[in-house]
């Protein structure tokens, strides 16, 4: 169906669902306006800056996501079991969902349609090396590759290695750095200098 | 005539894991927006609202998806989203057949109507407190899990422990959070996660005690045999009952 054909069809199906007491449009608004406006990798980003300058928030955050990212007040329901996953320079971690599309709304945002299509779900479990090669990231043949399956409660977000030569960097000038893309595992943080 | 979707040979349209008929460049844009279209954030919007009111777990609308036919499937994942939703309206009696399509037409819906039994409800307020802007630290730590999440506690001591070799069932029916992928395959427990109540249940909101979760590591050699990529492996969170020991 078209982009005309759906609009047509949300649109009516929210009239009666707003008849029949299922649906307010108010609260059909707030929804979109917080994961549009308030919640989406900026969030993350924080989490990992403070990570990277704060060795106690580390060891915290890896030994419990959940409540270390509390720490921060992030809101909504994707909070609700966050485990975070760390590069090591011999290990890289990338996640999917090969049975649905799971994933850390609150640290995160809405997931990006790639990570939701079925090529990135159907090739990221058999074919890690070659699928981040096209994505862009090629690793050293002796990085170990750790894919995680969002199957259960758990909602993964890695955390990149923090790149060379950023020492001078601030916690917010870190942040800036870390992309959506790094937080999944499909990319490095990279620093091209100030 | 009904699918069988035990076992190794036949998986859910949903079960991707691996599938090679599936296999295609992955269309990555770092940028992209949360929403593409209008459209699309409003059927974003209206299935959270919807299910909020309803009180609908996660695990059964996920088996609602799990059950479209493939082309419904296959379109784009906000057009895939509004018609599980549309079924589940329907099965739930919330929607007639064909009461939308007579209300984008302009046709009186009649008989269609008197179907459906919704009753106002009032859900502002938590919505209000799910979206605010920042919540306290003691209610992101203990209870968004609590109500959003299926982690409970047990009693019943954990049957396999971290070191742990176990083999995945070869049976799988309904909606489970067991891939095809890993059926049938040998692994090794790195974490216990405690316990969580098991979504196979939840998704046909059958009540049962909660089961514990475990981290399993699977080598792609074990997954993928001689097509493997060297150095990888997935780690998956399965529920007691897809474990045996191997």
């Amino acid at each position: 169906m078209s982009d005309d054909a759906m609009a047509t069809r949300i649109e009516a199906l929210e009239e009666l669902l707003t008849e029949k007491g299922l649906v307010d449009p108010e609260t059909v608004d707030r929804l979109i306006d917080h994961y549009t406006n308030r919640v989406g990798p900026m969030n993350g980003a924080k989490v990992i800056a403070r990570a990277w300058v704060d060795p106690a928030y580390k060891r915290r955050l890896l030994a419990d996501g959940t409540r270390a990212i509390a720490e921060f007040g992030f809101p909504g329901p994707g909070a609700a079991c966050i485990k975070v996953v760390a590069n090591t320079p011999e290990i890289h971690n990338v996640v999917v969902c090969t049975l649905c599309s799971c994933y850390p709304r609150s640290v995160l945002g809405v997931a990006p349609s790639w990570y939701k299509s079925p090529a990135y779900r159907s090739r990221m479990v058999a074919e890690p090396r070659a699928l981040l090669r096209e994505m862009g990231l090629d690793l050293d043949a002796r990085v170990q590759i750790r894919v995680w399956d969002s199957s259960g409660e758990a909602r993964f977000l890695v955390l990149p290695l923090r790149p060379e030569g950023t020492d001078d960097l601030s916690e917010a000038d870190l942040a800036e750095l870390v992309t959506r893309d790094a937080m999944i595992g499909v990319a490095e943080v990279v620093w091209s200098g100030p | 005539m009904s699918l069988d979707l035990t076992g190794l040979s036949i998986s859910g349209v949903h079960d991707l894991g691996g599938r090679a008929e599936h296999f295609a460049a992955v269309q990555h844009d770092p940028d992209e927006p949360a929403f593409r279209e209008r459209w699309e954030a409003r059927v974003f919007g209206i299935v959270l609202a919807v299910h909020t009111v309803l009180g609908k777990s996660v695990d059964e609308f996920r088996y609602e998806v799990e059950q479209l036919p493939a082309p419904q499937y296959f379109r784009s994942y906000q057009a895939r989203m509004l018609a599980a939703l549309e079924k589940e309206l329907e099965r739930d009696g919330y929607l007639v057949g064909g009461e939308l399509d007579a209300k984008i037409s302009g046709q009186p819906a009649g008989e269609s109507r008197r179907g459906s039994r919704a009753r106002p409800r009032l859900i502002p307020l938590a919505v209000r407190i799910l979206a605010s802007p920042i919540v306290p630290r003691w209610v992101g730590a203990q209870v968004l899990p609590q109500v959003f999440g299926g982690a409970r506690r047990t009693r019943r001591p954990p049957m396999f422990a971290v070191g742990d070799t176990v083999k995945v069932r070869p049976r799988r029916d309904g909606h489970t959070r067991q891939p095809g992928y890993v059926t049938g395959k040998t692994g090794v427990v790195t974490e216990h996660q405690g316990a969580a109540l098991l979504p196979d249940a939840r998704a046909v909101r059958r009540r049962e005690p909660p089961q514990h979760l475990y981290t399993v590591a699977f080598d792609g050699r074990e997954l993928w045999g001689s097509h493997a990529e060297d150095g990888t492996e997935v780690r998956i969170d399965l529920y007691e009952p897809y474990l045996e020991r191997a």
